[in-house]
């Protein structure tokens, strides 16, 4: 298998933009060359492709077609006359009070130049040559040379005008083989080539300074808070040799087990982790945290990406014997699935194959294969055989959950009393009649009792069933995959599996190749994906290490360098810094794809360290408007993980234990007891865990249900599940206000941060207000903010010295509510919350339990965690 | 003095919130101004959608087949390379346990529960071509929603509301009233998908809460939430003062001033006491079958009115597998009162030619069934060929039937779309063209229609 970036010459770039216009060609060549495959791409869609279904009833597909006209019984071609022919009028898209703008979508409009050959070869009484014609003159020299794009060899398309169709070689950047450019200047290779891009005039920002840079490190390596003695002894270090303690500074954060977690954060976004199938069941996957916390390790450990990768795509294949091999198998099924009774099982197997693909094309090389599977590529050089080749890849592939003994490093903490506790379940009858309440407490007195009877049933059934799933969690499973016999794999017409097409054999894509041939793999069941998996994993392929350095420098600047992360086709955004880009990825693998060095290598620069402020507002506006100079740090808001984790951290709640199971932080009550609707029945109620201790994780390790999403997590922008998520939208919008100020959670939050303020500083109101200011921002209150906190914690005192608060406790039970399918009745059952009304529970601390002053002094923790200081890192 | 040291100043807050009205106009900028339509002629401006989930059968609601009273309980197997569990085996026709009658001037095929709906025939446009493409909820109801089986994208509601915009900067553009059970799919039926954050669907929960932590816990007083907020403003124009030019300060300080708007203005919208007493009556309230749907309907209304862009309205249980007759003539009669009178108080407003309403589900139902549990079941699996519609309002035909099934009611047999058409449809009657309402993600212009399609021009009139 041959893996190398397609050859261009430095001429060809340099043409690149500046079309050759003058180019005199027979209009026959022209056709061949310039109108037919045009048609195929813009036309065909809709008017040729589906004789059945001709929109407007125009068949494109001949010359005497287009002579004949659609519904308006006009010609739609006028041979020798292009004012007079719709075809040409309705593509220039300026005369739609006659003719609609064709093609429709505003954004697939053809370009001046593809507009200009339709008139010419009208103009020149539009020849028609046949098939065989046409494949000679495709055979002839093309009289465009490589003027209009270049030519990239593939396995073939699903006709000849998309295999010989031209690219602009500048959309092809990310195909072309990676190679190290030299530094522009002396100093930081990242600052020097940044330096080489910056706009003319544009001065850079100054050093941000060593307290801003410590919280904006810690931050990022870590997505927690500096504490405050981290934050003095880094500023006292700072002032005798800023370079030094900078260095260690980042060798701390490295090496902190908290470094994997923030780092597995932005992964998992990537791979679309869940712990749970999604759909209509969404039936929980009792053992993806072994996955989750595979991450984890891979990052602390600093695992070079290249073998990060073969594991993911091949573990089983590679060292069955190895526990973390097959535990990263895991990737393969993390997307959402699910077969039912409603289902066909060929479709459900088909719609795996092409998820699966998809999410190997995406995560490891940014190009989204499924655009290919209905048609080929539109506009990457990635023809359909291409997409069901690399599905025979996985042909053969079938889910495993396999036998694996706990490993020494993971956490097993509450593995046993999970399983007693499930047990537990099992024996109780943990849904009874409403008829058991009190009357006050009934929804209803009166109900259909035959509706109760088959409910309950069903409900108990579904119960079982999720029980069952609940309890595989104690037993030593890693989700993973085997091969087993092959599925055969065809090309499907349209994505359909009721119109296979031709048979294919696995390969990978073939644009680098140049053939079919050169894009194979092993024809046998096992070895494929290992194949595939050191093709994807090596320093000939040139989209591999360009995506991953990509994702990283985002992970630092909030921005990455070529900015669709998970697109480096044509249409995603091009590299602001490509010889940046290019020198990481190569610097990346000379260094053992160690992301830890990478990390180094971006940190110790000028960009990384640079205050967000610019010395001229106005000239930055105006050279810079995108902020993509890197003269400027740009500022960012927490994640949502980070937000609650920074809470927990200030209010000295934090457990910050590494991996396991997952946990069951409190989310809010309404959502958490709102019927989840899973088929036939709603699932169980969401309970938080019985310990403070348990509950106050990071988030990372928080269950992720498909459909119960945290929503406080979910207003701060944690994207859902479903699809990779290539970057965080971070939109303000009022809900997150809600959330963080009245959210009886985050009032727990500062209610503990109060408490802890007092046991920390007792007695003394000033101390204690410079202490929650160094814990939340890093620095000490100003005269005059000291003065207002001051103010506004007495008058709070005054007012809870007054005022009792109101009690409340967690729910015991909950009633539920469903109408019966079979008698469209309504019927009740009541849901025992075993974790709420058993002895085990232990709440946060709560209002009812602290005494005034720590409630006046929380009023301040509250306000603190919603200010912008708190939110915003610069 | 500027704008913001009036609105933040010592007094900031409640008291200069009174002026903020004053001061929207100019502020009607950010991502809800109000937008001009693609085809600003379009009639319909706003839309309430009615989703019946479950998957309503339109054999028993809008589209009788007598042939199958001669077909009933005659046994058959579907022959297909694909079937499903459910779809295979033995199977029979069922009848319609319901009679059904010619409605209106215009003589639309109501079944006999539909006893008000009756009173505004006239005014629908029943279309029986609409075909889905899954026969599982949670992915037909993302198809219906979103245009996209597998979830993840944005919802018609978004689309809609980032091509107009809303009228009201106090409340979400998109409201969504679920029932107290969410929908198979959950939150994502509702999505805002890969547009931004702006768009997605608010849900007003019929329980609890309306809106998530809309109020501060229990015991919290309204002035010491007040003195809260005045510390965070100081706070915050403080820290402002000291990062000049980092411009989403303000918007993060103007989203507490709007949650603190809505937290005054949400529990008066939703106060349906201060509706008249015959309102209430006649959509239902007082009736315990119809009280539920009957309070979304009308809040709904409230909220159109507000200037609310598009609000869907929810209500479960249509997925009749079996006792057909008790279930569907239960679902039917808890819907009919409060869509009448929304019609009704609608067009009475003079809102009705400006409003689209939309009535449908996720799927139609079979004409036939397969045996469960050993017995023959008077019910209907899931059908993704055909399915009941109804449109009413703003652009749309007037008692008219678009479209046909089969003499069985198994598939769309005339007018026949797929849901994207449909969507292509409803966007052309609120002024928006699905092939110019396109945002760029993953690497193309993405759209509602997924790759577009066509208009189904007969149901426009």
């Amino acid at each position: 298998m041959q893996t190398q970036g397609i050859q261009l010459t430095a001429a060809v770039l340099l043409l690149a933009g500046s079309w050759a216009h003058a180019v005199e060609v027979p209009a026959d060549v022209l056709f061949a060359r310039k109108i037919q495959p045009l048609f195929k791409v813009k036309c065909l869609t809709c008017h040729g492709d589906d004789p059945e279904k001709l929109k407007g009833d125009l068949d494109m597909r001949t010359r005497a077609g287009l002579l004949k006209g659609g519904e308006s019984e006009e010609p739609a071609l006028v041979p020798g006359k292009a004012m007079a022919s719709p075809l040409y009028l309705a593509v220039t898209r300026a005369h739609e009070d006659d003719w609609s703008a064709m093609p429709p979508k505003e954004n697939d409009k053809l370009s001046d130049e593809q507009i200009g050959y339709i008139k010419e070869w009208i103009t020149a009484d539009a020849p028609w040559p046949d098939a065989k014609r046409v494949a000679a003159i495709l055979k002839e020299a093309d009289p465009w040379g490589e003027t209009d794009g270049v030519m990239v060899k593939t396995s073939g398309g699903l006709d000849a005008g998309w295999t010989n169709r031209k690219y602009d070689p500048q959309k092809l950047w990310a195909y072309q083989p990676v190679s190290k450019p030299a530094v522009p200047a002396k100093g930081h290779p990242i600052d020097a080539f940044i330096n080489a891009r910056l706009p003319k005039g544009l001065a850079m920002a100054k050093h941000a300074g060593a307290v801003t840079l410590i919280r904006r490190v810690t931050y990022n390596l870590t997505g927690l808070p500096p504490t405050p003695k981290e934050t003095f002894e880094f500023v006292a270090a700072w002032e005798k040799d800023p370079e030094s303690a900078w260095v260690a500074l980042i060798d701390r954060l490295l090496a902190s087990p908290h470094y994997g977690e923030q780092m597995a954060r932005h992964w998992l976004d990537v791979v679309r982790y869940a712990d749970s199938a999604g759909f209509s069941n969404d039936y929980p996957r009792p053992h993806a945290w072994r996955y989750r916390d595979y991450v984890v390790r891979a990052f602390n450990a600093d695992k070079p990406y290249d073998q990060f990768v073969r594991e993911q795509i091949a573990g089983d294949e590679l060292k069955p014997n190895d526990p973390d091999h097959l535990i990263a198998t895991g990737f393969l099924r993390m997307g959402p699935w699910e077969h039912t009774a409603m289902s066909v099982a060929a479709v459900t197997r088909q719609q795996y194959l092409d998820d699966v693909v998809n999410s190997v094309g995406v995560t490891f090389l940014a190009n989204e294969l499924r655009c290919a599977k209905c048609h080929d590529h539109k506009f990457d050089p990635i023809p359909t055989k291409d997409f069901y080749r690399m599905q025979a890849v996985f042909g053969s592939l079938s889910f495993q959950d396999r036998k694996l003994p706990w490993q020494k490093n993971e956490n097993l903490t509450g593995i046993k009393t999970d399983r007693e506790r499930y047990l537990r379940l099992q024996k109780t009858k943990a849904i009874r009649s409403i008829t058991t309440l009190p009357e006050d407490d009934r929804p209803v007195l009166v109900f259909d009792r035959e509706s109760e009877k088959i409910g309950h049933g069903k409900v108990n059934r579904k119960r079982q069933q999720q029980l069952n799933y609940q309890l595989k969690r104690s037993n030593p499973l890693a989700f993973s995959v085997a091969n087993g016999a092959n599925d055969r794999i065809h090309i499907l017409k349209g994505g359909s599996i009721e119109s296979p097409q031709a048979a294919v054999s696995p390969g990978v894509l073939s644009l680098f190749a140049g053939s079919e041939k050169g894009a194979s793999v092993t024809l046998e069941n096992s070895g494929r994906r290992t194949e595939l998996a050191q093709w994807i994993a090596n320093k000939n392929n040139p989209l591999t290490a360009r995506v991953i350095v990509n994702r990283v420098w985002q992970w630092h600047f909030g921005q990455a360098i070529a900015g669709n992360p998970n697109n480096f086709g044509g249409t995603g955004k091009q590299p602001t810094h490509p010889e940046l880009l290019d020198w990481l990825a190569a610097t990346f693998m000379e260094g053992g794809w160690s992301f830890k060095k990478l990390h180094r290598i971006i940190l110790t620069s000028a960009a990384y360290q640079r205050a967000v402020a610019h010395p001229t507002p106005e000239t930055m506006a105006k050279l810079d408007p995108n902020k993509t100079s890197y003269a400027v740090f740009t500022p960012r808001r927490l994640t949502a993980e980070e937000l609650r984790d920074a809470m927990l951290a200030v209010s000295g709640e934090l457990n910050r234990a590494l991996g396991g199971i997952p946990a069951h932080p409190e989310i809010n009550e309404e959502v958490a007891m709102q019927p989840r609707h899973i088929m036939g029945s709603v699932g169980p109620a969401y309970q938080a865990d019985p310990k403070p201790a348990q509950r106050n994780r990071r988030t990372l390790y928080a269950e992720r249900i498909r459909t119960l999403a945290d929503p406080m997590l979910e207003v701060f922008n944690k994207p859902g599940p479903d699809v990779s998520c290539e970057r965080r939208e971070t939109a303000t919008i009022a809900p997150q206000a809600f959330t963080l100020m009245n959210s009886p959670i985050n009032h727990a939050r500062a209610l503990a941060f109060a408490a802890r303020l007092e046991k920390e500083k007792p007695n003394n109101l000033n101390l204690q207000i410079v202490r929650a200011f160094q814990l939340t921002f890093q620095r000490q209150p100003s005269p005059a903010e000291m003065k207002f906190c001051r103010d506004h914690i007495a008058k709070s005192l005054a007012h809870h010295q007054v005022t009792v608060p109101v009690k409340v406790e967690p729910p015991k039970y909950v009633i539920r509510q469903m109408v019966e399918e079979m008698t469209g009745l309504d019927f009740w059952w009541v849901e025992d919350l075993d974790i709420y009304s058993g002895n085990e529970y232990v709440p946060d601390l709560k209002p009812w339990d602290a005494k005034p002053h720590t409630r006046a002094l929380a009023e301040l923790c509250l306000v603190l965690f919603n200010s912008n200081e708190f939110i915003y890192i610069y | 003095m500027n704008r913001r040291e009036f609105i933040y100043g010592v007094n900031g807050g409640l008291g200069a919130l009174a002026f903020h009205s004053m001061l929207r106009a100019e502020e009607t900028k950010g991502p809800l101004a109000p937008k001009v339509a693609h085809f600003p002629q379009a009639k319909a401006k706003r839309c309430i959608f009615l989703y019946m989930a479950g998957g309503p059968s339109h054999i028993d609601t809008f589209d009788p087949k007598p042939k199958l009273r001669e077909l009933h309980l005659q046994k058959f197997k579907r022959q297909s390379k694909f079937l499903s569990a459910m779809g295979s085996g033995e199977r029979y026709y069922v009848q319609s346990p319901f009679n059904f009658r010619q409605a209106g001037q215009s003589g639309i095929d109501l079944c006999e529960h539909w006893e008000h709906l009756a009173d505004v025939a006239d005014e629908l446009c029943v279309y029986r071509g609409c075909q889905a493409e899954s026969i599982n909820h949670p992915t037909a109801n993302y198809h219906m929603n979103t245009g996209n089986r597998f979830g993840g994208d944005p919802a018609i509601g978004s689309w809609v509301t980032y091509g107009l915009g809303s009228e009201n900067q106090d409340l979400p553009g998109f409201v969504v009233l679920p029932e107290v059970a969410y929908p198979q799919g959950g939150a994502a039926n509702w999505s805002n998908g890969y547009l931004p954050p702006h768009y997605q669907g608010t849900t007003l929960r019929a329980k609890g809460s309306p809106i998530l932590d809309l109020h501060p816990p229990k015991g919290v007083t309204r002035g010491q939430q007040r003195s809260n907020l005045d510390l965070l403003a100081q706070l915050n124009q403080s820290h402002a003062a000291r990062r000049p030019g980092h411009t989403e300060l303000s918007a993060r300080m103007d989203s507490y001033e709007l949650a603190y708007r809505m937290q005054m203005k949400v529990p008066g919208i939703l106060d349906l006491g201060q509706e008249k007493e015959t309102t209430r009556e006649a959509y239902g309230l007082n009736e315990d079958r119809t009280k539920e749907f009957g309070r979304r309907l009308l809040l709904a209304r409230r909220l159109l009115e507000r200037g609310v862009r598009f609000v869907q309205a929810y209500t479960a249980g249509w997925d009749s597998h079996d006792y057909l007759g008790k279930s569907h003539s239960e679902r039917i009669r808890s819907v009919d009162q409060p869509i009448a009178a929304l019609l009704k108080d609608l067009k009475q407003r003079g809102m009705l030619d400006d409003t689209l309403v939309v009535w449908c589900g996720e799927f139609g139902r079979t004409p036939d069934n397969g045996k469960r549990g050993g017995g023959e079941r008077l019910g209907r699996d899931h059908n993704k060929n055909a399915m009941p519609i109804f449109l009413a309002g703003g652009g749309v035909k007037k008692g008219h039937i678009i479209g046909a099934t089969d003499e069985i009611g198994d598939t769309a047999s005339e007018v026949a779309h797929p849901i994207r058409d449909f969507h292509i449809t409803l966007l052309r009657l609120l002024g928006l063209d699905d092939n110019k309402l396109t945002y760029f993600h993953g690497g193309r212009f993405k759209q509602l229609s997924q790759t577009g399609g066509e208009l189904i021009k007969e149901l426009v009139a």
